[in-house]
C-alpha cells in the first residue's frame, strides 16, 4: 500500500461521496456505501490499474455495493421512496424556490428506474464519459445512450407535471 | 413529439460533449432549425444545474472521522487523545488572542501579530490526521473563489512544488474578529507547511519578518490588502527563501 494511493484516494472521496448520495438520496447510506466502499478498495488496490483513472473504479466498486444491497432491501426501498415522497412535498414552501427545485429533483430521481438513475448521475452530475459509464456499469456503451435518453425524457416530464402543481397549490 | 430516438441520442451526446466536430455540426444545424430540439437541450442543461444545486454541497462537506481515518490507515496513524486535547488546548489560546487582539487593534499592530497568529493556526491544524483541510486541492479553484470572497481580496494558491511541497488543500479560519484562510501544503514526508492569508485592512506594506515557536519558524508580512505568512518547521534561512518564492508568485500574478 502506497501513501501516494492513500493520498490519492483521500482527494476522490468527496466526489464517492457526491456519487453515493445521488445515487441512493439518503445521506447516511450514503456514507456508509463509502465506508465499504474504501475498504473494499483498499483490500484490492493489486487489481487497480494505475493506467486508468481512480475515480472510475471507485465508482464502480461503489456501484457494485449498492446494487447488491438494493437486491437485499428490494421490497424496503419501494416503500421508503413513496413514504419519502409524500414528505417532501407537504415540507414544499412557496417562499424557498431553491429547497423547491432541489425537493423536486431529488423525489423526480427517486421516481426513476435504478437503471436510468445511476446512468443519469455518472454523467450528468459526475461528468463521467459514456464509455467511463459503460464500464463503471459493465453494459455496452449503446445501452449507456439509450437509458441516459429515457432518463432524461422521464426525469423531464417529471419536473414539468410535478412541478407546476405543487407551485400553483401553494400560492 | 416528433423528435426520434436518433435525434435525442445525438442532443445528449452533443450536450454531454461526446461528439466529433463533423456531429457537433449537424446537431448545431438541427438545433438552429428546430425548437424542438432546443427545448430538449435547454432542458438537459436545466437538469444538470438542478442536480448540482441538489448534490454538489456534498463536495464541502467536512469528511465523516470514520471514512477519512480508514483512508488513512484503519486508526493506526489517527490523532491519539493527548494529541487531540493538545490541538483543543491551542485552539483555546487562540480563541484567547484573538480577544486580546481585538482589544489591541490599531493598524500597526496587526501585521506584527500575523506571524503569531499564523503559527497557532499552524499547530493546530498541521498535525491533524483526519481533517487537515476542509477543501481538498482537487477544488482548489473554488477554494481560491470561496477564501477570496470571505476575506474580501484576490488571492491565488502559490506552487511550492519547487521546494518539495504538494498542495494538498485549505480553510477558512477564524482569526479575530473577521475571516482569514489557512492553505496547507505536504513534502513526501509529510512534513507540513501552512500559508496563512488575512486582510490587511491599513492597506501597509511590510516587509519579510520572522517570528519563531519552538520549532515553528513563520515568516511574515504585507503588501496591499492582504497580510500572509508561511510556516512550518524548517530553517529560518530556508523559510526565507520560501517566503521571498511566494512573494514572487503573488507579485507575477498581479502583472499577469
Amino acid at each position: 500500500m502506497t501513501e501516494d494511493f492513500r493520498h490519492q484516494l483521500t482527494t476522490e472521496l468527496p466526489y464517492l461521496r457526491r456519487f453515493a448520495r445521488a445515487l441512493c438520496g439518503d445521506s447516511a447510506l450514503a456514507d456508509d456505501l463509502v465506508q465499504d466502499c474504501v475498504e473494499r478498495a483498499l483490500s484490492r488496490t493489486h487489481l487497480y490499474d494505475p493506467a486508468r483513472p481512480l475515480r472510475a473504479w471507485l465508482f464502480a466498486i461503489l456501484r457494485n455495493i449498492f446494487i447488491s444491497g438494493l437486491r437485499k432491501n428490494a421490497k424496503l426501498q419501494v416503500v421508503k421512496t413513496v413514504d419519502d415522497l409524500h414528505d417532501g412535498e407537504d415540507a414544499v414552501r412557496p417562499d424557498q424556490e431553491t429547497n423547491l427545485s432541489l425537493a423536486l429533483i431529488t423525489q423526480a430521481l427517486d421516481q426513476l428506474p435504478a437503471q436510468q438513475r445511476e446512468i443519469l448521475v455518472l454523467i450528468s452530475l459526475e461528468e463521467m464519459s459514456y464509455r467511463e459509464a459503460a464500464e463503471i456499469v459493465g453494459v455496452p456503451i449503446g445501452t449507456v445512450m439509450s437509458r441516459l435518453s429515457r432518463a432524461r425524457t422521464h426525469l423531464q416530464q417529471m419536473l414539468e407535471e410535478r412541478g407546476t402543481p405543487v407551485l400553483r397549490r401553494v400560492k | 413529439m416528433m423528435m426520434n430516438g436518433l435525434e435525442h441520442w445525438a442532443i445528449n451526446a452533443y450536450a454531454d460533449g461526446e461528439l466529433d466536430p463533423v456531429e457537433r455540426a449537424n446537431v448545431e444545424r438541427m438545433l438552429a432549425n428546430d425548437p424542438e430540439a432546443r427545448k430538449v437541450l435547454e432542458g438537459i442543461e436545466r437538469q444538470k444545474a438542478a442536480l448540482n444545486r441538489a448534490y454538489g454541497g456534498t463536495l464541502d462537506e467536512p469528511l465523516p472521522h470514520s471514512l477519512a481515518n480508514t483512508v488513512r490507515g484503519g486508526g493506526t496513524r489517527h490523532l491519539g487523545p493527548y494529541a487531540a486535547m493538545a490541538a483543543s488546548i491551542a485552539m483555546l489560546l487562540l480563541g484567547g488572542l484573538t480577544g486580546w487582539y481585538v482589544a489591541h487593534e490599531t493598524g500597526s499592530t496587526l501585521i506584527a501579530d500575523t506571524g503569531r497568529r499564523a503559527i497557532n493556526a499552524h499547530e493546530v491544524y498541521a498535525v491533524e490526521v483526519k481533517h487537515p483541510v476542509e477543501v481538498q486541492a482537487s477544488d482548489s479553484e473554488h477554494l481560491k473563489k470561496w477564501l477570496g470572497k470571505r476575506i474580501g481580496t484576490d488571492i491565488i494558491i502559490p506552487d511550492l512544488a519547487s521546494a518539495g511541497y504538494t498542495f494538498i488543500g485549505g480553510r477558512l479560519l477564524a482569526a479575530e474578529d473577521r475571516p482569514a484562510g489557512q492553505l496547507m501544503y505536504e513534502d513526501a514526508t509529510k512534513q507540513r507547511l501552512t500559508i496563512f492569508l488575512a486582510a490587511n485592512p491599513g492597506h501597509g506594506e511590510e516587509t519579510i519578518r520572522v517570528s519563531e515557536k519552538d520549532k515553528l519558524v513563520s515568516c511574515y508580512w504585507a503588501e496591499h490588502d492582504l497580510a500572509m505568512a508561511i510556516t512550518g518547521e524548517m530553517p529560518t534561512d530556508a523559510m526565507m527563501k520560501l517566503a521571498e518564492n511566494i512573494y514572487d508568485q503573488i507579485e507575477a500574478a498581479e502583472k499577469g
